[in-house]
């Protein structure tokens, strides 16, 4: 293969990666803070019982 | 209607006069910003008109938000904000108070920085000259009529003064392209500037008509 | 029921990214000219299409929040958040299409960036929702819903502005014409249909991200609210 098509292998693959990896840590920071705020509710809910 | 403007108007040039807090130090920190300019883009290079537009213009930026800065300080403090609320006038006026004071205090240091700017950039003027007395006011009032309402959005956070300015920036970058671009054909004499000023124009007259707009809400929250 | 409904959304989610993927690095034939780096445009033109659509559901949000604050809270609420969740996944979307853009524009145009129309919107209008998203973090109190949609339907305002701006800088002082990009019409039936399932695949998986955002801003509401109360029946 050509150096130019290695090249546009690697750019590809770099940009496929950084699409995913941007989604998923979102969707990950997302499911961090829901876990947070279902324990925060249940305490709450705990004190008002 | 007009007597609330003019008192608002009245009381914030009466203020500013006695202490000139704003303009010293506005006028003192545009002029540290136009000297760093030109040490960092030689004014003496063969592309220094093609800049000089640019820098004139952020220059302006920079000093303007030291002034927005402070645009609302005394409202904030002893919660004069609640009498504001309390005047039966509509706050669209205290805006247009606020923002015909503040762009009297940016225009009147752009006045007095103009002779020094000239100096160091060697500045000849090669298009119409007199233009400049109708791009610099319209460039600024888009920067001041936005910045005085953005200060209000951002009274009550805890970055106030670095939250204004990155909400302000964004919004502001149409503007601040087409006042560079007029300025430097004004001073290039290379294009034709009408088409950014008319430009400059609508943007104006489209961001303080829906500032004016949406004042009331901002003043009465909470 | 519900529940059963969600599952089988995400299942199909999954299903037809996994397929869009398929489709587009191994279905799709190679562009003539440009060869592999055309694969990028699967993922960059269906992200760049779509931050569009979730900036302007913010954008419905704001405005939303503001007429209905009043007069009807629950809803103007659930609008919030709304405009809240719009602008988050906006902003990702948003920036997935600034860095894999310039990724693309460096093997095919030789530069990673130029200033022209286009690109100039795109990172002004990343930068406006990032301003509403940190003005959302600083500005402190009850009244940051309001402040926050008066400065998200300001931003929006802009971007038309900011493009046409930008489009006359352009014509002013013409650069070379980057040709009209990878909406100038797809002929092979094979590139259409790769990217025709990515469209949908990115835009059922925005769905779902931003349906998971908007009920985390309202579980966070209710959570408010509760503190609020908490606060005062103590």
């Amino acid at each position: 293969m050509s150096p130019g098509a290695i090249l546009d292998h690697q750019f590809t693959v770099a940009a496929y990666i950084i699409t995913w990896t941007l989604h998923l840590v979102y969707l990950v920071w997302l499911t961090f803070k829901w876990r947070a705020q279902k324990r925060l509710e249940a305490r709450l809910n705990g004190n008002s019982r | 209607m007009n007597s609330a403007l003019w008192t608002h108007l009245a009381k914030d040039l009466r203020i500013e006069w006695r202490s000139l807090d704003a303009i010293i130090s506005m006028l003192f920190f545009s002029g540290l910003v136009v000297v760093l300019f030109s040490i960092a883009f030689d004014p003496r290079g063969a592309f220094s008109q093609q800049i000089a537009g640019g820098v004139l213009c952020v220059a302006t930026m920079f000093a303007s938000v030291s002034a927005l800065n402070q645009a609302w300080a005394r409202e904030i403090r002893h919660q004069v904000m609640d009498a504001q609320r309390m005047v039966p006038s509509p706050g669209s006026e205290l805006l247009l108070a606020k923002v015909i004071v503040n762009f009297l205090f940016v225009t009147i240091v752009q006045i007095l920085l103009a002779p020094f700017f000239v100096v160091f950039y060697n500045l000849h003027i090669a298009g119409q000259g007199w233009l400049l007395l109708l791009v610099l006011p319209l460039g600024t009032w888009a920067l001041v009529s936005n910045g005085v309402f953005f200060a209000a959005l951002s009274m009550s956070s805890r970055n106030r003064e670095l939250l204004l300015s990155l909400i302000l920036f964004p919004i502001f970058i149409p503007a601040l392209l087409a006042m560079v671009q007029a300025t430097t054909s004004i001073f290039t004499g290379e294009s034709d500037p009408s088409l950014w000023i008319k430009m400059l124009l609508g943007y104006d007259i489209i961001f303080t008509t829906i500032s004016l707009l949406l004042f009331d809400v901002v003043l009465h929250v909470d | 029921m519900k529940k059963l409904a969600s599952g089988l959304y995400v299942v199909v989610t999954i299903a037809l990214m996994i397929w869009g993927f398929y489709q587009a690095v191994y279905v799709a034939p190679l562009d003539a000219m440009q060869g592999e780096i055309s694969r990028i445009f699967y993922y960059h033109v269906p992200n760049a299409m779509l931050c569009f659509l979730f900036f302007a559901i913010s954008l419905i949000g704001s405005i939303g929040y503001l007429s209905y604050r009043n007069k009807l809270p629950s809803r103007a609420q659930a609008a919030d958040a709304l405009a809240l969740a719009g602008a988050e996944v906006g902003v990702l979307y948003c920036t997935v299409v600034l860095t894999t853009g310039p990724l693309w524009g460096r093997r095919a145009w030789g530069i990673w960036w130029t200033w022209d129309a286009r690109l100039t919107t795109t990172l002004v209008l990343w930068l406006i929702y990032v301003s509403y998203l940190l003005m959302r973090r600083f500005a402190a109190g009850p009244q940051v819903q309001t402040l926050a949609a008066v400065l998200g339907i300001f931003g929006a305002l802009d971007v038309p502005i900011v493009y046409m701006s930008n489009r006359w800088w352009r014509t002013q002082h013409p650069a070379p014409v980057f040709g009209g990009g990878p909406d100038s019409g797809i002929k092979d039936p094979a590139m259409l249909a790769a990217w025709e399932w990515n469209i949908l695949a990115w835009l059922v998986w925005g769905v779902l991200i931003l349906a998971l955002r908007y009920r985390l801003e309202r579980q966070h509401q209710k959570i408010a609210d509760a503190e609020a109360q908490a606060a005062l029946n103590a």
